[in-house]
């Protein structure tokens, strides 16, 4: 076995296990053929959104919380539970059994959960017994209006 | 070394993934149909809620006791399943890596000793749960009745063990034997269990793996008998299976929604169980030969009613929906008697064969009338759209006899939102 079953978590190794698109070609019959040797896949999102397939779950926002840092009601969350906790992420939080999306800030003595937006007061986590991390949001995606 | 990982009551833990507010307080999940209890948190299991009791006898408990109870939602426990096996790919190689039920994987580990195994154990665990939010167990030993084993007895004292447990020394097999009823022995059960306390005073698993192999062979079921006994003593004799083994037989069986009168409905459902069962064929690349279609009647006031079956063997063997659903549907008006209520159905393909060995019949002027690109289109565009509102066994194309309304449909009143695979259904936050 690899020695690196016994370092606990690193980046994730596995394929990303989406299908392949397949790679277009022009299909041409004559001389066009000579581009395809350069065509490429095309950019999968995917790839970029998601670093850890098994680790990675969406939820969706619900209110305007976090709105100062850009992310408004009904956007999507890429949350990656492989991501290690640090101060100033965005994560997702559990506290008392209440899912919430803040900005964990923390300094030498206490831990606050901050909201982006004024009108919210920020939350001393001192003050909570049970707050766990649920994961960390890595992405969010945005609908134009 | 051989372990198993095993994720505690894993579609309760699915479901709190989700509902952190349910996080140490009793919830339970029904089977198909909400017919009984089939998953458990520990603490519905200390309120005496027993596997799987029919809901109407606990019904009034779940309430008093403001049980959280949901019907199976299967698009998020294949979900979540996926996620911890490739967790433990990742982490093992897929090679080492034999995935067994939807929550059990067995590993395949080196030879290492206690302690290391038990280090290398909690990092698994640590990491299975870091990165799905699903809690496993990991029972190791040098066989993989002996790590299942080892399983139950770290569940069993979930505090004390970390849900980790390793039987590598020689000493530490023989005590766990010496405290394991023969019947909680992997693959003995409960009928088999009391045979061998009656019949030969075999009580814990110690006794069970002193047994000779003479006698093994004898009286405990010839080959089977021997490799229980061997794996006991710590000898591998069930080896890693490939998990891509083909089924040989392939059942597609449900309850009903409702009573059902109708000659129609019963059709209709057994057209889409043959359609459902053929999917599967066409998946692992097979054919099947043989058919077989029973129906079940609701008698009042007994538990199980009476079985309707009949079966036939096709020309040659076919995945061809429209054809297996054609004999089917030959099978159905057969033994459809009319003034019964109905209350499930089931189909049983058999005799599978490999798609490409599949011989074609002597007089078969035309060998390749089965339409397996149609089918494979068919599969793909149900596989690749699944309709956004509809619930989760729904195709978008069907076969006609597969009927329009599905008024037999499953029961499934407390399912919870399919959270990793509909967009129009994820956890919101706020």
């Amino acid at each position: 076995m690899d020695s690196k079953s016994f370092s606990g978590p690193v980046a994730y190794q596995g394929s990303k296990g989406f299908s392949q698109q397949q790679v277009r070609n022009a299909n041409a019959t004559g001389f066009g053929a000579a581009a395809d040797d350069y065509m490429e896949r095309g950019i999968d999102l995917n790839e970029e959104l998601i670093r850890n397939k098994p680790a990675t779950y969406f939820f969706r926002m619900k209110g305007d919380a976090m709105k100062e840092a850009g992310i408004f009601n009904g956007d999507v969350l890429v949350v990656d539970r492989s991501v290690p906790l640090a101060n100033g992420k965005v994560i997702v939080a559990v506290l008392n059994g209440e899912l919430l999306v803040r900005r964990f800030q923390k300094n030498f003595s206490s831990a606050f959960l901050i909201p982006e937006n004024s009108r919210y007061k920020a939350i001393n986590l001192a003050e909570f017994s049970d707050f766990t991390v649920w994961g960390v949001v890595t992405y969010t995606i945005h609908q134009q209006s | 070394m051989k372990a198993i990982v095993d994720c505690n009551n894993f579609y309760c833990s699915c479901e709190r993934l989700f509902q952190p507010k349910l996080e140490g307080k009793p919830v339970v999940v029904l089977s198909n149909n909400d017919g009984c209890v089939i998953s458990r948190s520990d603490e519905a299991k200390v309120l005496g809620i027993s596997m799987g009791v029919p809901l109407f006898e606990v019904r009034s408990l779940l309430r008093a006791q403001q049980v959280a109870t949901f019907s199976s939602n299967y698009a998020l426990y294949g979900d979540c399943s996926w996620r911890v096996m490739e967790v433990l790919r990742d982490i093992l190689g897929k090679e080492r890596v034999e995935v067994y039920s939807v929550d059990e994987a067995f590993l395949e580990l080196d030879e290492l000793g206690t302690e290391e195994l038990e280090k290398l154990a909690l990092s698994i665990r640590n990491q299975v749960e870091q990165w799905t939010g699903i809690r496993v167990s990991i029972g190791i030993g040098p066989t993989k009745t002996l790590a299942k084993l080892a399983n139950r007895l770290a569940k069993k004292n979930k505090a004390a063990t970390n849900c980790v447990m390793v039987l590598s020394t020689e000493l530490e097999i023989e005590e766990a034997l010496r405290r394991t009823a023969v019947a909680d022995l992997w693959g003995i059960g409960r009928r088999y269990g009391k045979q061998l306390r009656e019949r030969w005073g075999i009580y814990d698993g110690w006794q069970l793996s002193q047994v000779s192999e003479t006698f093994a062979t004898k009286y405990l079921g010839g080959v089977v008998g021997i490799r229980l006994v061997r794996e006991l003593k710590g000898i591998p004799s069930r080896e890693m299976e490939d998990e891509r083994t083909q089924k040989k037989m392939i059942a597609t069986t449900r309850m009903f929604g409702r009573k059902v009168y109708d000659l129609q409905e019963i059709r209709e459902a057994v057209a889409t169980y043959t359609a459902r069962a053929a999917e599967k064929l066409r998946r692992q690349f097979s054919a099947a030969g043989y058919l077989s279609v029973f129906i079940i009647s609701h008698a009042p006031g007994q538990r199980h009613g009476m079985a309707y079956d009949s079966h036939c063997t096709l020309d040659k063997p076919s995945a061809d929906s429209s054809v297996l659903i054609h004999a089917a549907l030959e099978l159905v008006n057969a033994i459809f008697k009319p003034g019964l209520v109905y209350k499930k159905a089931g189909v049983v393909l058999g005799d599978i064969v490999p798609e490409s060995a599949r011989q074609g019949s002597l007089f078969d002027a035309n060998s390749s009338n089965d339409n397996v690109p149609l089918m494979l289109a068919i599969d793909n565009i149900n596989f690749s759209c699944p309709p956004a509102h509809q619930p989760q066994h729904d195709s978008i194309l069907r076969f006609a006899a597969s009927g329009t309304n599905r008024g037999w449909k499953m029961k499934q009143e407390f399912r919870s939102p399919r959270y990793t695979t509909k967009w129009a259904e994820m956890r919101k936050v706020r």
